[in-house]
């Protein structure tokens, strides 16, 4: 299984555990092999990944119902919470120790988009495929994971330049 | 341009996704604007640390020997599509064929869906065992185990006593076969632990009654409306016995 450690990597930082990770992963590849037909030869390793998010979102609806949100809005909401409420913000991410943690504490939505994105390299187009949805969408829940991440006081070192050196 | 569409730019020529004539107006805004350059530098900078700094997890040994069995149980599994050698000469009989070819293809599509779903069952069993979640419901009582069972599926699950011959019920879990969640009851003998699917009975779905694959056994009966599919590394007589008398004893009821 070629991309095994690509598809772990994205089910470790969805499930953000190593036990249910493996379980992803596992029951993934039972599925890569029943749909090896529709694998297309160049991009084994975006259609392996679109498989272990399939098969972590069927794990999500069997272990963790309450976590599964369909709707954008939804997310928008659950973000735009702590948006409007820097100290909220601010008191969510003020506990950890670095960036990984960051990024695990991520909406689920924002955190497999950035994960596909920054560590696996996909481009759009691929990520559109993996996750399902329009490139448009890609594009603004990057936007909003980067966002989200800029205000974390772990940044502070790359923002504050920005607003110190403008005047 | 403005430094609106600068913003908007920005992510996107980071990502390697802008057009090369954006990208580049981009660039000439920068050159220009401040506050675009340095949010432009923190996108980069963010990206460039994110890469540094968040762990790639490779698959651990464990997962990768097991996919690796996992391969070798479903590529053993027998899977090859029918070859009809004789139509080649049957021109004449064009019709009568294909007449032929619709019910033989059907029932061999059958008999390939009959065997992936025990291909299935030997791995979820195998898969539930080494990842020792064989029991999400512990219980040795059928009036536990039926009613959690029922809350979470579909259909309600018979979930038969057979301690009188032996075999001890330690639990049930749900699995995914075929598709779609599935009741699992757990029997235990002796040291052989056994997984039964109980699933609603399918129209046109008779697999064989026993199969063994890679040392486990998979016995099938049906019986109170369901279809009952039992794997174990139990022998291969016991499993269809208990196979059979699980349905039998669920229809008495």
């Amino acid at each position: 299984m070629p991309h095994l450690d690509a598809g772990y990597n994205l089910a470790r930082w969805l499930t953000r555990d190593v036990h249910d990770a493996e379980d992803v992963v596992q029951d993934a590849c039972v599925r890569a092999i029943r749909y090896a037909a529709t694998l297309r030869r160049d991009d084994a390793r975006a259609w392996f990944l679109a498989i272990v998010r399939n098969a972590f979102y069927d794990w999500l609806a069997r272990n963790r119902p309450a976590e599964v949100v369909h709707d954008d809005d939804a997310i928008d909401a659950a973000v735009d919470d702590a948006a409007v409420d820097p100290a909220r913000a601010a008191e969510r991410i003020a506990d950890l120790r670095d960036l990984a943690d960051a990024v695990a504490a991520l909406p689920l939505q924002f955190r497999e988009v950035l994960i596909l994105r920054e560590l696996e390299e996909l481009s759009y187009k691929e990520i559109a495929r993996v996750a399902a949805i329009p490139v448009g969408t890609v594009m603004s829940r990057l936007a909003r994971a980067r966002a989200l991440l800029r205000r974390s006081p772990l940044l502070s070192v790359v923002t504050r330049p920005m607003t110190g050196s403008g005047r | 341009m403005k430094c609106k569409d600068a913003v908007r730019l920005i992510d996107a020529a980071g990502d390697g996704e802008a057009r090369r004539l954006d990208a580049h107006s981009l660039k000439r805004h920068l050159a220009t604007c401040r506050d675009c350059a340095a949010r432009s530098a923190a996108a980069a900078a963010l990206s460039a640390r994110l890469r540094a700094e968040l762990p790639r997890h490779p698959a651990p040994d464990a997962l990768r020997a097991r996919s690796r069995d996992l391969f070798a149980t479903m590529q053993a599994a027998p899977r090859a599509a029918p070859r009809w050698p004789w139509f080649a000469g049957g021109v004449a009989a064009g019709c009568a064929a294909t007449l032929v070819a619709w019910f033989v293809g059907t029932a061999a599509i059958d008999m390939r869906d009959n065997a992936d779903v025990a291909v299935e069952a030997v791995t979820s069993h195998v898969r539930a065992t080494l990842g020792n979640h064989l029991i999400q419901v512990a219980s040795s009582d059928q009036h536990t185990v039926k009613p959690w069972l029922s809350a979470r599926l579909d259909y309600s699950p018979p979930v038969p006593d057979m301690r009188a011959d032996g075999f001890t019920l330690v639990g049930g879990r749900v699995d995914y076969l075929d598709g779609r969640p599935v009741a699992t009851l757990v029997y235990r003998i002796r040291d052989h632990m056994i997984d039964v699917y109980v699933r609603p009975q399918l129209p046109r779905h008779a697999p064989p009654a026993l199969t063994t694959l890679r040392g486990f056994n998979v016995a099938h009966a049906s019986g109170a409306d369901m279809d009952w599919l039992a794997v174990s590394d139990l022998s291969a007589d016991a499993l269809a016995a208990f196979a059979d008398a699980l349905a039998h004893d669920a229809a008495q009821r």
